[in-house]
């Protein structure tokens, strides 16, 4: 016999130990498509609900450079506002997903009591002689302070701010490194911290620590690669731009010359006017692609948009020089594309087509349902096809084999199959040619009454 | 005698500008718009220098100074692209110059005179 069960949502009893709530809570929100803020938001949560831990407020420190940061503070100002806070967060069914939404209104509107008090406080990370709360951090230990008002080691402006006398400071290590820390009272119920309730925060912290680290080496393998993209966009869009302007620059010059002929002046001004049109093309395509914003896919009739490409007068300008076939299902399925994008993806394919094949070749456009809820759009050219290596890097935006090409093409279509849900195929072979086949989801039409 | 030059250049305007310039200033020049092309020239033709592009369709100018070695390693070969940031990496494809593509021919002009004279 086989059971299943749902990895993301464990469904614990209510009476299950609140060791396992809280690990469910925490790796639950990790899946989620939480922000960095909002998942410590979450870890602040789990530590202070009554099914979690059940501290009353917890305190959060970030590291930022050598200092530590006071950045939020979560829990109750009153004992009237706890009752309220308690009794929503104690009704039946409710979700993380909603106690974290009912949190962030909560940090939100003590953001002027509260965390805004908490704001102001910065600590030197890694000074040994620091006083509490940044000794913990600064010596990696949890520390458990009782009678805070006669301990010397504590800071005296963050006892004005915290304002109780018992408090619990976890730092938040990822490897050997401090990320920051939490500090934990019951300010509310006065209830003392026990030592599971030590222990529970302790995981909690390392849960935290390794959360942050992780999430900030994201965070900047990410930035890496825009920049990694961006510097190959600059480059590409230096180099693209920088020949028709020496070619204006240089034609110019010689029209500035004394010796010039009447001929000479005459193919010089043509020359300059056709390069100016080209930059033009080049800033028209690439704010194009830049501004391009992918709308929701719905599902539409294939047969009219393919058909009003086919028939477009660029098209059929460009299909005289090629033998043309184009073979689409009197009846095709409704696929799943944004129809405007969906045409302009099939304007690109023959363009590629058209440059890619010498005069007198043949370009195939094929509309078909490969199997229920699939529909192929499929383009063949028997054009000079593509290497391997090449073939690789198609879809790249900025990537041309073209003379003139900006490499903008297929890496829009890309975008539209993503958007939409569908897939790119691509079988080429060097001097025989190329096909592109796309597959949309698909479904029956509607029957017309 | 004119010294002869073998220009290989993609861009046609950008052939036509260099092919002109560099003959008013007495060279003799074979221009050519790809890699496969100027190796043609060179199994006919003696050249005392070679100007070439590095992006361009198929070979590339990287992939025909390669070639170029395997034929004639003697002659010194000027790398003019558009490109500005691969400029510090000419001395490692075996290229004598690197010229960043500009709309006053100057530089070009005066690589190829310290190269190969007048």
């Amino acid at each position: 016999m086989i059971e299943k069960y749902n990895i993301l949502s464990p469904d614990f009893e209510r009476d299950a130990p609140r060791e396992l709530t809280l690990l469910s809570i925490i790796s639950q929100s990790f899946f989620q498509p939480f922000s960095l803020e909002d998942n410590l938001l979450v870890i602040l949560t789990a530590l202070t609900s009554g099914s979690g831990v059940g501290f009353n407020r917890a305190m959060l420190f970030l590291k930022r450079g050598d200092l530590l940061k006071g950045e939020m503070w979560l829990g109750p100002r009153s004992a009237e506002e706890a009752g309220l806070i308690w009794e929503v967060l104690s009704t039946p069914g409710i979700g993380y997903v909603e106690i974290v939404e009912h949190n962030r209104a909560l940090v939100n509107k003590n953001a002027d009591t509260l965390s805004a008090r908490l704001k102001g406080l910065v600590y030197a990370a890694n000074n040994e002689s620091a006083h509490i709360p940044a000794y913990a951090a600064s010596h990696k230990e949890i520390l458990h302070v009782r009678d805070a008002a006669n301990e010397l080691l504590v800071d005296r402006r963050f006892l004005n701010i915290i304002g109780v006398d018992e408090f619990l400071c976890v730092p938040l290590l990822a490897r050997d490194d401090i990320v920051g820390e939490i500090i934990l009272d019951n300010a509310i119920t006065r209830t003392p911290i026990s030592p599971s309730d030590i222990k529970l925060a302790g995981i909690c912290g390392l849960m935290a620590g390794n959360y942050i680290h992780s999430a900030t080496l994201h965070r900047r393998v990410i930035d890496m690669e825009k920049m990694a993209a961006m510097g190959e966009m600059a480059m590409f869009v230096t180099h693209q731009l920088r020949n028709p302007v020496v070619a204006i620059g240089g034609f110019t010059d010689q029209l500035l010359k004394p010796d010039v002929t009447e001929e000479k002046r005459s193919r010089n001004l043509t020359i300059i006017r056709d390069e100016i049109q080209r930059l033009e093309n080049i800033i028209y395509q690439m704010g194009h692609f830049l501004k391009v914003s992918m709308k929701e896919p719905v599902f539409f009739d294939p047969g009219p948009v393919i058909a009003s490409v086919l028939e477009s007068p660029q098209i059929q300008a460009r299909a005289r020089d090629f033998v043309m076939s184009a073979r689409v299902e009197p009846c095709p399925p409704e696929i799943l594309c944004d129809p405007t994008s969906f045409g302009e993806v099939l304007r690109n394919l023959l363009d590629n087509a058209f440059d890619a094949t010498p005069a007198g070749g043949t370009i195939s456009v094929r509309g078909f349902l490969r199997k229920p809820g699939e529909f192929v759009l499929s383009v063949r050219d028997t054009g000079r096809g593509m290497t391997n290596p090449d073939k690789e890097q198609i879809f790249k935006a900025f990537f041309t084999t073209k003379e003139t090409g900006m490499g903008l093409g297929l890496p829009f279509i890309k975008r539209v199959m993503d958007n939409c849900g569908g897939k790119i195929e691509v079988q080429s072979r060097v001097g025989r040619g190329t096909v592109f086949k796309l597959t949309f989801n698909s479904r029956e039409r509607e029957s017309t009454p | 005698m004119k010294k002869k030059i073998l220009l290989v250049e993609d861009e046609r305007p950008l052939c036509l500008l260099y092919e002109e310039e560099l003959s008013r200033e007495g060279y003799e020049i074979t221009a050519v718009t790809n890699a496969e092309a100027a190796l043609a020239a060179l199994r006919t033709t003696i050249f005392d220098l070679i100007v070439t592009d590095i992006r361009m369709p198929g070979k590339n100018g990287i992939e025909l100074i390669t070639e170029i070695m395997g034929l004639r390693k003697d002659i010194p070969i000027i790398i003019n692209s558009a490109f500005q940031s691969y400029k510090e990496d000419f001395m490692t494809w075996a290229a004598d110059a690197y010229v960043v593509k500009s709309s006053s021919l100057d530089e070009l002009k005066a690589k190829i005179k310290s190269l190969i004279g007048e």
